[in-house]
């Protein structure tokens, strides 16, 4: 794309324009301004020989910088150019370059420039984006032309693959996911993606992120998925989701997301117990999602300094049909990391706390959705898993709350029979976990220096049923009582991607069928 | 006694007139009539397509429909409810009996209710089997049972009025020959009631309490005086005297308050779920106003509020 004005940045004998360096690295042209500035510009008479050529726009460059860094060197943005773009829209391009048009001097104008094509880079859709400044028309003084040039990719299609990890299941994901970018030119980026994970789960799902939508300045990020979740082993369920979701709002504090999907519930070991038999079959979900995040910690993996907030909001049962699945959940996560200054210590105090509750008309003797409730356990790191109350230090997936005995054998006379039937976890309606984790600088600098540390750290939670009337056998005290604690000790290995912790737990407090145990074991956790 | 320590039924959505608009969930819950076993009945809405329905609960024990020889099959085994079978299922008139009533009658009616009900402004299957299901859930998973139902008889747009005749044949030829057995007697064999009376009263109950006027399958079996009046008989001593349940509305039947599902009520009449139907469809067709007007209420607000939002939230320095 040019402008009419375009022209007229060639025919100016005082630009200068320097080759371009780096992919990488902004390029600017040394540009001259349109000023009679005697002082600056020797007056010659004769054609100038290459030599002195080259010593003019030394003086020039270094008269420049000089300027550059002892005054702010006003300038004014008089057009910007676009040129590389075949397929991708124009006002793609150019609703990444805000703050260009408007910068008032040159330093300004810099660091708008290395914005926009930190920006632009962010968009996965060009090989290259270079942005030179030449001078502006003759007859406006102190005036620039910024020219933005892209490569668009040549190769549309490509892959990824990654572990992920989900606090909301307590569990990790392989995903391997096929791009292809900018098909319609909106800077749209379409996947594929397949995902198996822990607890056997298994997504397949389709996705559009279009960054800028006209006029909307936040991403669009549609989905279409195929979720399916085992949890037989500690709930005698599976569940299946088929939906879409669309995410609203996409800020770095603010994410809103609408989901409407098919819910199924089934088991076929057809050993649930009570309360899971009677919630499998079929719903309608049509949700809400609002999360607000701060987080001011100086870093998810180890943090020693800062605080996060986290609220999530999930409202659930939003269409005019009273059958589909109503409910209303709130997640609350504070965290705080204090420096004590001396072997990087730092204390890091979290406390997470939950609640779900059914809507609609004759709520008091309805309960929560099955995959809505809170399970607590897994074995992640409290620390950096920032999402509500999932998990406490020493209790398995889904392993600590409370629990209903499944079904028994079919055959009574065999009571003798010393196989208990096991019990299942059905989740609680509200929910609390706290952690306290002081982690150190260990005495060997060879770990120092890879950032191997070691923490002590405690943890509590608990988790309680209030739907059905239970709200009426309820008491803080008795909650209060029956909070399941464990402590521990050990070493931390955190890298760029997630933090493995080798610990030993001790399990002070736990309910009769809880699944903790005192002991060894590893954690992977990623910072969410 | 504790609350689980209840014999509890889990059957289908009572419509009708009846404790339960399934045919399979029916008859369970005559076999316990007939065999004096004290029981409350609890419902299981948002699982049309599950074979485990009926299942019954005592404690942590439950017997499934899906298990061998279904629930009342599972209940004489490991319950010890009283085989009323004994003595004349190894007749071989009761065997014929049984494959009389369990496939061309039984798949008449699921033709009746899952095809047949294609030309009658509400399908009587829907109500008892999905109307407790988001409209679009429901509609899926009766497209998908017809659509079965179809396949299983070899059912297409050629031979479709082939094959309704004959199954409507067959079944005026078994509606002849229960009538003929029975004849004046109050049971179908030895005078007594047995699984075949429960399973042909369920089924006489289901065709001339839900199926509408118009049905064809209903019009063969009121041919039949004596299997009518055995259907009235039946439902005046086990189902009129016994007020039909009703459930407040409860999020999948939750379990822990099913006494509140037998709250007692007078008996719906024929005409009262086109009632309740009727008020359903203006509720909902109010509600989907005014949702549509607050979607496009939010949809304005959104792009008013988004076009002068602050991209400040995206922050490259950090």
């Amino acid at each position: 794309m040019t402008h009419p004005l375009n022209h007229n940045a060639a025919q100016n004998d005082d630009v200068v324009h320097p080759e371009p360096e780096d992919d990488e690295q902004e390029d600017e042209d040394a540009e001259e301004e349109n000023d009679d500035d005697d002082d600056v510009l020797p007056n010659l008479r004769a054609p100038p020989s290459p030599a002195s050529k080259l010593q003019q726009q030394r003086f020039k460059v270094e008269t420049l910088a000089r300027r550059l860094s002892s005054e702010m060197v006003p300038i004014r943005v008089h057009d910007i150019v676009v040129n590389g773009n075949t397929k991708t829209k124009d006002w793609v391009i150019e609703a990444e370059l805000k703050g260009i048009e408007t910068a008032t001097t040159m330093q300004d104008l810099m660091r708008a420039c290395e914005a926009a094509i930190a920006r632009l880079q962010a968009l996965e859709i060009f090989d290259s984006c270079k942005v030179r400044l030449e001078p502006g028309p003759k007859e406006l003084p102190n005036t620039a032309n910024v020219v933005v040039d892209v490569v668009e990719a040549n190769n549309t299609v490509s892959g990824e693959c990654g572990v992920y990890t989900k606090p909301s299941t307590s569990s990790w994901t392989l995903e391997c996911a096929l791009k292809y970018k900018n098909l319609f030119g909106y800077g749209d980026i379409w996947d594929t993606s397949l995902a198996y994970g822990g607890s056997q789960a298994t997504e397949l799902s389709l996705g559009v992120y279009a960054p800028l939508i006209k006029r909307l300045l936040t991403p669009i990020v549609a989905r279409i998925m195929l979720v399916s979740q085992d949890w037989q082993e500690f709930s005698s369920y599976k569940e299946q989701l088929l939906g879409a979701s669309l995410g609203l709002i996409s800020t770095k504090h603010h994410d809103l997301v609408y989901t409407l999907g098919w819910r199924t519930l089934t088991d076929p070991s057809q050993t649930s117990s009570r309360s899971i038999r009677r919630q499998l079959g079929h719903g309608l979900l049509s949700s809400l999602k609002y999360i607000f995040k701060m987080d001011r910690r100086n870093s998810p993996i180890r943090p020693t300094r800062g605080y996060a907030f986290l609220s999530t909001t999930h409202l659930g049962g939003l269409s005019p049909d009273h059958r589909s699945l109503r409910f209303l959940r709130q997640e609350f996560d504070v965290r705080l990391a204090v420096p004590f200054g001396f072997y990087n210590t730092a204390l890091n105090l979290g406390i997470s706390a939950g609640a779900v509750f059914p809507w609609g008309q004759g709520f008091m003797n309805k309960t929560s959705p099955l995959p809505e409730r809170f399970y607590l356990g897994g074995d992640f790191s409290p620390v950096c898993t920032l999402g509500g109350p999932t998990t406490l230090w020493g209790f398995k997936t889904r392993g600590l709350g409370p629990t209903e005995p499944r079904r028994q054998s079919r055959n009574r006379d065999d009571d003798n029979n010393g196989d208990s039937p096991g019990w299942d976890f059905i989740g609680g309606d509200l929910a609390v976990t706290a952690f306290a984790d002081l982690s150190f600088d260990l005495p060997i600098k060879w770990l120092r220096e890879h950032g191997i540390h070691g923490h002590v750290f405690a943890g509590s939670g608990n988790a309680a049923k209030l739907t059905q009337h239970e709200y009426k056998h309820f008491s803080p005290r008795k909650f209060l009582e029956s909070f399941r604690t464990s402590v521990g000790c050990g070493i931390v290995i955190p890298t760029r991607l997630f933090r493995l912790e080798g610990n030993y737990f001790h399990i002070l407090r736990k309910d009769e069928h809880d699944r903790g145990k005192t002991g060894f074991r590893f954690s992977f956790s990623a910072p969410s | 006694m504790a609350e689980n320590e209840i014999n509890t039924l889990v059957v289908r959505k009572p419509c009708f007139g009846l404790p339960t608009g399934c045919t399979q969930c029916l008859s369970a819950y005559l076999y316990l009539k007939f065999a004096q076993l004290p029981f409350q009945l609890d419902f299981h809405l948002n699982y049309p397509d599950s074979d485990q329905i009926p299942y019954f609960e005592v404690g942590n024990y439950v017997a499934y429909n899906n298990e061998k020889g279904g629930v009342i099959d599972c209940l004489k085994r490991d319950v010890g409810v009283v085989d009323l079978d004994s003595g004349i299922s190894s007749l071989p008139d009761w065997i014929q009996t049984k494959a009389m009533l369990t496939t061309w009658l039984a798949d008449a009616l699921a033709y009746e209710l899952w095809v047949g009900s294609e030309g009658y402004s509400s399908s009587p299957a829907y109500t008892i089997y999905y109307s407790d299901l988001s409209w679009p859930l429901g509609k899926v998973l009766f497209w998908r049972k017809a659509r079965w139902i179809k396949q299983k008889h070899g059912i297409n747009n050629e031979n479709a009025e082939l094959k309704k005749e004959e199954i409507y044949r067959r079944a005026k030829s078994a509606y002849g020959a229960l009538s003929t057995w029975l004849g004046e007697q109050s049971y179908l064999f030895d005078n007594r009631p047995s699984s075949l009376d429960a399973t042909f009263l369920a089924h006489g109950l289901v065709v001339l309490q839900a199926l509408p006027e118009s049905s064809v399958l209903r019009s063969k079996l009121l041919e039949h005086a004596n299997l009518v009046r055995y259907v009235q008989q039946c439902k005046t001593e086990f189902i009129d005297d016994n007020p039909t349940p009703t459930y407040s509305w409860q999020f999948h039947t939750a379990g822990s308050s099913s006494t509140s599902s037998r709250s007692t009520s007078s008996s719906k009449t024929k005409s009262k779920p086109k009632r309740e139907k009727t008020e359903e469809e203006k509720t909902f067709k109010r509600r989907s106003k005014y949702f549509v007007a607050a979607q496009l209420v939010a949809v304005v607000v959104f792009i008013t509020i988004m076009t002068s939002f602050d991209d400040a939230e995206v922050d490259l320095d950090e």
